[in-house]
């Protein structure tokens, strides 16, 4: 079986429409943000979180009311799978394990006739979120600067800086597919947490690799087709690849969604952030990695022929 | 073939190598398995059968991180201003204002406290000097020594963690010092915070308690013997005494290291050092010709086989004394310890437990010379002498007359006469130092010790020095812990988690199998096998460095399979794209794979920069995830080139129709 077998589609010659189509997402995520931002993890964020399974069915109204009664206003309470599991969480945090002992105690003095068990308890103090908002904004950033590196090392400074535009592409489209989807579907709870940055720093690495192999097929492109030029040269690699991008796409996007859908709720926000990163991360290969070193590359010979006329004519001048 | 033949022997190597690393967790997987189907005193039972291959098995077996197996994540920070304050000495107003302020901000920022400490103070015109210095000190000096005193307390913040977290018995616990002032505790299996927040951040206690006279110890270890043979007979007689006296010794073992506690800087010491009969303590064994004429039950010429020494004497049985030892120090293997542990919790045995006598266990268990690992059981005084409060200081050294390790102990003037009245009417006697209910030393007292500065001798080794050092200073400063993050996941969530993760896993990856099987054919099914043993050698390099599975790591493990199948399908497009200008299969294939390289090699280096990088930044779960991907990363690449190249080499020389789609 085969598919996209010797195809010859002008990827390239389209570039601006998508490039509008990208930004047009980003806004529109920006928006969703602004509306409603990715609640951060109390991994972030620091507080107390407690998750609980109650032997039957119970409203999140009651509990918070129960919870509101017991003194801890503005809590955040939410179900997780079923009606069974409560999330609660409070930005508070005491030494030791006082509030999470505090909320059970409320929860066990205000519901009568359903028994719980306490599931999970985090309690993650302020230093520790900030330690890893750092590390992880440290962590994205060198792994950027080596990916520049080695690839401008392997390709060009040009390949390189299309591909870190195309990470970064991936990145803002990804968060904005979060936002938007928490506007849609409020009961998914994406939120930013440990799980999620794992995902991205993924979706980083993914995205890289699918340029890379297009790029590598530009390189090895480039030799055979001397006198053709840049954008026509591109399609051609991109064409060739095709293929292979579908598959391996569609495979790993299959994976996750497989993943998302059985994987438990620790695993959903990681395949969901990632399936996002592979449709964005194989785009962005071709409209936007490639595209900004075709129209980058333009722009140099654009510069260089104006600056040879300008030279000549200079030339002539003084002579 | 002849060009494949090292790869060939490669590639059955590392296999081979897998299966070897993986065994062990396999073989404890089926421990499990058994055990499960036992129940209650079974299960004790089979435990204590299989006490050392599973230890060694749960050494050597891929652990589960906490996400999947439920348990406690706790990160604890040394108090770096509570210490600060305990530390200072003129302490007034403005300390206090300063030092409020140095809490609010070491708690926003990084920077080293003693800088923030310095400027604070400057800014109401005074110095580190007022508080912290001795009249000759310079401001430099000053900063030195609290630098000092504060990676101290990390370290014996964590002696102390470990100490008490070894007591609570759980099992695999991590404990780890990280950064600067920073403890990681994992304590696998535990669902009550409220215990370990008990045992984590209470304030260590040391004392100095007295070793039971013997002919007490012995009294109380044959009431315990008697209960647990279930004789009813509780009469008392010099006999108890008489045959520990008559347990003649089979094997004569290594010595325990003999203690003294002497006088600092005294001379004749030297010479009392000699005189004093050295406590030499020698382990009766488990064979059974030592145990012939023993007559522990009162019964001194009848022969006892082992069975019936066990019968009749279940707790010198388990604990062995030493008759030529003049101590009633009891002898535990390191196995029979849990036995020991559960015996002295019965509530029958602690019902004639007289309140004068305590059990207390020896940090360190030390190697008889076969390898046997025994635990000191100390019978100890049931008051302590003094708590380790009044300690003013404690510095191991070199006692540059005998070239041996020391440890040197100073008390402040309170505890110097309350030490020179204990020493004074206790000499030869030994005296044990006890930290949080586990005995560090028992040395012998060789004369009264007036003034507060004592010797510690006997120590094995530098370290066991250190660690004596470490120890006395816990009690003197305790090292205050605040515990900033805390995770506790319940069983029930791990096991959900982990179910679901793995069958929605794998569920997906025989989803992509059968789809590389339809799309590629042979080449497809070639590439399946790769996956599998893509699969094995990653979980072979994790069991052979030890690393933690957890969710992540899965996470991780989900992606370099992706990238495997990627690399499949590089190849593959490649070797269709050269089938499709009209190439010969062999052709085809060699120029197939000698093309794809380049984009496989590109593609996996930059993988290995963002996982080192992910690695070096994250924490916990993010580290677990860049390891997986780091070694899956690596086998990737092996089994892509390599194996598979192989395998469809083999395929074409046979004759067999390869195809790929």
């Amino acid at each position: 079986m085969r598919i996209f077998e010797n195809t010859n589609y002008d990827f390239l010659g389209k570039r601006r429409k998508f490039y509008f189509l990208s930004l047009g997402i980003i806004i529109l995520g920006i928006i969703s943000f602004i509306i409603r931002p990715i609640p951060l993890g109390i991994d972030f964020l620091g507080g107390t979180e407690v998750q609980v399974r109650f032997a039957s069915n119970v409203e999140v109204g009651e509990i918070r009311s129960i919870m509101e009664g017991a003194g801890f206003t503005g809590m955040e309470i939410k179900t997780m799978d079923s009606d069974r599991d409560i999330l609660l969480r409070t930005p508070l945090q005491a030494e030791g394990t006082k509030i999470s002992d505090d909320i059970s105690t409320a929860l066990r003095n205000g519901i009568s006739g359903n028994t719980f068990e306490v599931l999970r308890t985090d309690k993650v103090g302020p230093k520790i979120g900030e330690e890893l908002r750092r590390n992880a904004l440290y962590a994205i950033i060198f792994s950027l600067i080596g990916i520049l590196v080695y690839l401008s090392f392997r390709f060009q400074f040009i390949y390189a800086m299309g591909a870190v535009a195309a990470l970064f592409h991936d990145v803002l489209i990804t968060i904005a597919a979060i936002a938007i989807s928490n506007m849609i579907f409020p009961g998914l709870n994406l939120e930013f947490n440990q799980t999620m940055l794992a995902a991205f720093l993924t979706l980083i690495g993914f995205s890289v690799n699918d340029t890379v192999v297009i790029f590598d097929r530009i390189r090895e492109n480039v030799r055979l087709y001397k006198n053709e030029e840049i954008e026509s040269v591109m399609n051609k690699s991109v064409n060739a690849t095709l293929s292979r991008t579908v598959i391996t796409g569609g495979t790993v996007f299959l994976t996750l969604i497989v993943i998302f859908i059985f994987g438990g709720e620790v695993l959903r926000s990681f395949a969901f952030t990632f399936a996002v990163g592979v449709l964005t991360g194989t785009y962005s290969s071709i409209f936007v990695a490639s595209a900004v070193v075709v129209d980058w590359k333009s722009k140099i010979e654009k510069r260089e022929k104006a600056a040879k006329l300008n030279k000549k004519f200079q030339t002539a001048k003084v002579k | 073939m002849k060009k494949n033949l090292t790869r060939i022997i490669l590639t059955l190597v590392f296999i081979f190598l897998s299966i070897y690393f993986i065994y062990p967790t396999y073989k404890d997987y089926q421990f499990n398995k058994e055990l499960s189907k036992l129940t209650g005193q079974d299960s004790i039972t089979f435990l204590e059968q299989n006490a050392a291959e599973l230890k060694e098995l749960q050494q050597d077996r891929i652990k589960l991180g906490l996400d999947l197996k439920g348990g406690m994540y706790v990160v604890l920070d040394v108090d770096v201003v509570k210490l600060l304050d305990d530390l200072a000495k003129n302490k007034d107003q403005v300390l206090t204002d300063v030092l409020n302020q140095l809490r609010a901000s070491t708690d926003a920022s990084d920077a080293s406290v003693i800088e923030q400490l310095k400027s604070m103070l400057a800014a109401r015109g005074q110095t580190l000097k007022s508080y912290y210095g001795e009249t000759r000190d310079t401001e430099a000096d000053i900063e030195a020594k609290l630098e000092a005193e504060i990676n101290g307390a990390i370290d014996r913040a964590v002696e102390v963690v470990r100490n008490r977290v070894d007591q609570y018995g759980v099992a695999e616990p991590q404990i780890q010092k990280v950064g600067g002032n920073r403890i990681i505790v994992e304590l696998p299996g535990v669902s009550n915070p409220e215990d370990v927040r008990n045992l984590l951040s209470g304030t260590a206690l040391l004392e100095f308690k007295l070793v039971a006279e013997p002919e007490n110890a012995v009294r109380v270890m044959q009431l315990i013997n008697n209960i647990l043979a279930g004789t009813t007979d509780t009469t008392l007689t010099n006999d108890s005494l008489k045959t520990s006296d008559s347990t003649s010794v089979a094997k004569d073992t290594t010595k325990s290291s003999d203690k003294n506690l002497a006088v600092k800087k005294d001379t004749t010491g030297k010479n009392k050092k000699d005189t004093i009969k050295k406590t030499d303590t020698n382990i009766a064994s488990n064979d059974t010709s030592l145990l012939t004429d023993t007559g522990l039950a009162g019964d001194t010429t009848q022969q006892l086989s082992e069975e019936e020494f066990k019968k009749k004497n279940p707790w010198f049985y388990l604990v062995r004394l030493n008759p030529d030892g003049g101590t009633a120090d009891g002898f535990v293997t390191e196995n029979d310890r849990p036995a020991v542990e559960r015996i002295l919790q019965r509530p029958d045995v602690l019902a004639v437990l007289p309140s004068d006598v305590t059990f207390a266990w020896s940090k360190e268990a030390f190697d008889a010379g076969d390898g046997t690992k025994f635990y000191i059981l100390y019978a100890l005084k049931g008051e302590a002498e003094l708590t380790g409060k009044v300690i003013s200081n404690a510095q191991s050294n070199i006692d540059p007359t005998s070239n041996t390790p020391v440890v040197n102990m100073q008390m402040n003037d309170e505890g110097a006469a309350d030490w020179a009245r204990i020493t004074g009417a206790n000499v030869n006697k030994r005296i044990a130092i006890v930290l949080d209910n586990v005995v560090y030393s028992a040395p012998v007292v060789r004369g009264k010790i007036t003034g507060g500065n004592s010797q510690i001798e006997g120590m094995a080794n530098v370290q066991e020095a250190k660690l004596l050092e470490i120890v006395l200073k816990a009690g003197a400063l305790p090292a205050p812990l605040k515990i900033i993050e805390e995770r506790s996941i319940g069983p029930s969530l791990g096991e959900d988690s982990i179910k679901a993760g793995i069958t929605s896993s794998i569920a997906a990856l025989i989803i992509v199998a059968l789809f590389m099987m339809v799309w590629y054919r042979t080449g497809g099914f070639i590439a399946d096998i790769a996956l599998v043993i893509n699969v094995l050698f990653i979980l072979g390099i994790m069991a052979s460095f030890k690393a933690t599975l957890t969710l992540p790591g899965i996470a991780g493990l989900i992606l370099t399979l992706g990238m495997a199948v990627d690399t499949n399908v590089l190849i593959y497009e490649r070797i269709r794209e050269e089938l499709g200008i009209g190439k010969p299969l062999k052709t085809a294939i060699e120029i197939g794979f000698k093309k794809a390289f380049s984009a496989i090699l590109d593609s996996h280096v930059t993988s290995i920069i963002t996982g080192v990088i992910l690695y070096q930044f994250g924490t916990g779960p993010i580290q677990g995830f860049a390891l997986t991907l780091l070694f899956g990363i690596v086998a990737n690449l092996f089994t892509a080139i390599v194996i598979t190249h192989i395998m469809i080499d083999i395929l074409v020389e046979k004759g067999v129709k390869v195809k790929f789609g």
